[in-house]
């Protein structure tokens, strides 16, 4: 019984912070998502309008399209940095000159702010100043134009996010390679078993659980990206890289709709919730496959 | 750079409070002593006048009444943020706040600001000798409610001006190929056909010359709210298209329900303002005001509508500009009758833009804040802040010594101001104006990409903008 009080005790701090930054937060954002609430409307005070958000949720193109193109960014994004992050992890697991000085600065991007790394693509990537339209003109006859061609801004979207977040996936796959044991492979080699046989039935397998749960991390940040792309495209050109966490926070601070707004963050998150519930899902039962064996 | 900076900033600050007068020395210190040791908090758009608050006019205020001022001079999307959630959410985390001309009917109608003028007549202490609403010029109207209470001290104004190469315009090489091509002479635009031609010149002068030229500016960002104000507010009235294009009687937005948006005047002016993207240099698309000013002062395009506030640096720092000594200033080129419509107050050419410093009511060091608002708004503190930030917002800095000096350089940008301002008008007084701005830019940025034709884009913005209305209750 004691012992029970004292581990409240302990708890409370916790429980505290956690109600207050978290649940209070997320009650309140329920009950405004039930309203209709403009700071800016001829009536500025909320109105109490039952699911009419979400039902306007669901025909709403604008919202639906910047969903889809979020969904199709973190595929593309989160897809990218795995295969590039194993390339990388694998190419650190092994004893190669300038190793140490390598993972330094492989890892530095992690340590910029969102907004810094916006704001460098921003430069590297403006035509008239930054180098990147400049060489591909040049050098490849692109003509690279992020304000004017929606997918070169959709792809570079990406290509900022996998080189801001890749040393992070190779950090975790380099960390889930690292504690494999060394025992299946050296079986596997002596049963004559290529580079790509082992790779899948030793490697892929043995990694799956690290794999998930760096994508599961990844994706979450992936869907609800905003500071880079605001600071890069600002959401163009026209809606093409208006991806969701954008367009909430355009609906919510400039449009100040706060209950749309709300309602649309409510149902992102429950969207990130069911692709994560999926993905945690995938990576228990393969857990539990053995058991049942 | 920072280190000159500062220099200079000190150097500007000293002189400033040996200009200031004993007696009004007295004052300040004397008012000021209840606050002593207080900090006072404020948010503005990074801008030259702003940045001139900060590096001279706040530590001067320090200097002479003991309270300390924390100026944050951010992004123009952050400023609105920050200041619009404070004064939502009451956090008292500002005690002034920059407020755009075009925002005030919003804060107004949400009773976000302190009534100054009342304030002031309630505790007279704190009104400062030298601080007078009469000192001001007209835009100071913007900021008060209709019994005539000022709710925010101008801090700076400024119209969007057109800015050419006057050396590329002068040139006798250009001006005889220009006339063999076009046909009359080579001069700053008065009509849009005249503009597109000098523009269309310039371009092909810069491909032909080997030389990163283009003949117009464009502000025409695809995910910035900066493309629309350059059409609603820059080249629409030029065309005629005034208020947005809104009917102010039933807030109709469609020729339909008696307004202009979708109009075809609006329509001539879309198809005209994209149509210069050809001659426009490559940065254009992702260009706000700020890349504007930039892409002119390094010399990249040969005419274009700037705003003012970049006018007097764009002109005469040669550590940022490439053309100190080459930059023409005109009214911006007009279709036919619209002079006569902005000289009968029927209408208006352009952007007369500008903003004021505000005290929300959250505030919780009101009475400090307010000093700030009056030294700033001091006479003596005007003409070296209108040469630092080519702003003006009392009528006597034109006439000031300095000033006129400028204006010698900046080839007469304060004399226009003055002369002709009138012609200009700011936003219209909507308290729905970020709102409706966003409800329709994302068609106007189709437009842009091509995604949508002009005349497409301009339907659909109607309709839009007249749901908004309808949703936030103001059209019935």
């Amino acid at each position: 019984m004691r012992s029970n009080t004292i581990g409240w005790l302990l708890l409370a701090p916790t429980l505290l912070i956690l109600t207050v930054f978290g649940v209070v937060p997320f009650v309140y954002v329920l009950v405004v998502g039930f309203a209709d609430w403009n700071a800016f409307a001829a009536d500025p005070t909320p109105h109490f309008t039952g699911v009419e958000n979400y039902r306007r949720l669901v025909f709403d193109d604008q919202f639906l399209s910047a969903l889809w193109k979020t969904l199709g960014f973190g595929f593309f994004a989160v897809a990218s940095e795995v295969v590039l992050g194993y390339f990388l992890a694998q190419l650190l697991m092994k004893d190669v000159p300038f190793k140490g000085f390598f993972r330094t600065i492989h890892t530095l991007p992690l340590m910029v702010a969102p907004i810094a790394v916006g704001a460098t693509w921003r430069l590297l990537t403006v035509p008239g100043l930054g180098p990147l339209p400049y060489y591909l003109e040049r050098w490849f006859g692109i003509e690279f134009r992020l304000g004017t061609y929606a997918d070169q801004a959709f792809v570079t979207t990406i290509i900022m996010d996998v080189w801001h977040w890749t040393p992070l996936v190779t950090l975790t796959l380099l960390a889930g390679l690292a504690t494999m044991p060394k025992e299946p492979f050296e079986q596997a080699q002596i049963d004559g078993a290529n580079k790509l046989q082992i790779f899948w039935h030793i490697t892929l397998p043995m990694l799956k659980p690290t794999i998930l749960a760096t994508v599961f991390i990844r994706l979450m940040d992936a869907l609800r990206t905003v500071d880079e792309v605001w600071m890069l495209t600002g959401g163009g050109p026209g809606a093409a890289t208006r991806y969701v966490g954008l367009h909430i926070w355009r609906v919510v601070f400039p449009k100040t709709d706060y209950g749309y707004g709300a309602a649309m963050s409510l149902l992102t998150l429950y969207l990130t919730i069911v692709m994560c519930w999926l993905l945690y899902a995938a990576l228990v039962t393969r857990r539990e496959l053995p058991k049942a064996e | 750079m920072r280190s000159r900076a500062g220099t200079r900033a000190a150097i500007a600050a000293a002189s400033m409070l040996a200009a200031i007068s004993t007696a009004h020395a007295d004052f300040w210190s004397d008012a000021a002593a209840p606050y002593k040791g207080v900090t006072i908090r404020g948010v503005s758009e990074s801008t030259p006048p702003s940045n001139y608050v900060k590096e001279v006019l706040g530590p001067a205020f320090t200097k002479a009444t003991g309270i300390n001022v924390e100026f944050e001079a951010t992004s123009w999307d952050q400023m609105y943020d920050k200041a619009i959630k404070d004064m939502e959410a009451k956090t008292g985390i500002y005690d002034f706040v920059y407020i755009e001309q075009d925002i005030i009917y919003s804060y107004l109608a949400r009773d976000f600001l302190v009534n100054i003028s009342k304030a002031l007549k309630d505790d007279p202490k704190l009104a400062a000798p030298d601080f007078k609403v009469d000192n001001f010029t007209t835009f100071i109207n913007y900021f008060k409610n209709a019994d005539g209470d000022v709710f925010g001290v101008p801090m700076e104004a400024f119209v969007k001006v057109y800015l050419y190469r006057k050396d590329l315009f002068e040139d006798p090489a250009n001006q005889q190929a220009f006339k063999a091509k076009y046909g009359y002479d080579l001069a700053p635009a008065k009509t849009h056909a005249q503009y597109r031609d000098i523009a269309e010149f310039f371009t092909q002068w810069g491909k032909d010359n080997d030389q990163e030229l283009w003949g117009s500016t464009v502000q025409a960002h695809t995910g910035h709210p900066a493309s629309w104000y350059e059409f609603f507010e820059s080249w629409g009235p030029t065309f005629g298209v005034y208020n947005w294009g809104i009917n102010q009687d039933g807030w109709g937005a469609t020729v339909a329900n008696g307004g202009s948006m979708n109009g075809p005047k609006a329509k001539a002016a879309l198809e005209y303002w994209l149509g210069l993207l050809k001659f426009a240099p490559p940065e254009s698309t992702s260009s706000t005001w700020d890349e504007v000013a930039a892409s002119f002062a390094a010399g990249r395009a040969a005419q274009g509508l700037v705003y003012g506030e970049n006018a007097a640096w764009i002109a005469t720092n040669a550590d940022k500009s490439n053309v100190v000594g080459k930059v023409g200033v005109a009214l911006p080129p007009l279709e036919e009758g619209v002079l006569q419509e902005a000289e009968s107050g029927k209408g208006y050419i352009g952007y007369y833009d500008g903003g004021a410093f505000g005290i929300p009511y959250s505030s919780k060091n009101q009475q400090a804040a307010l000093l700030f608002l009056q030294y700033i708004g001091q006479p003596s503190v005007q003409a070296d802040w209108a040469v630092a930030g080519s702003r003006i917002t009392h009528q006597a800095t034109y006439d000031d010594p300095k000033v006129k000096d400028m204006d010698a350089k900046t080839d007469g940008y304060f004399s226009l101001m003055k002369n002709d301002g009138k012609l200009f008008a700011g936003a219209p007084p909507y308290p729905f104006h970020a709102q409706v701005r966003e409800a329709t830019a994302p068609f106007f940025y189709e437009a842009i990409t091509g995604e949508l034709s002009p005349s497409e884009a301009l339907d659909k913005m109607a309709a839009a903008a007249e749901a908004e209305l309808k949703k936030l209750g103001y059209r019935k």
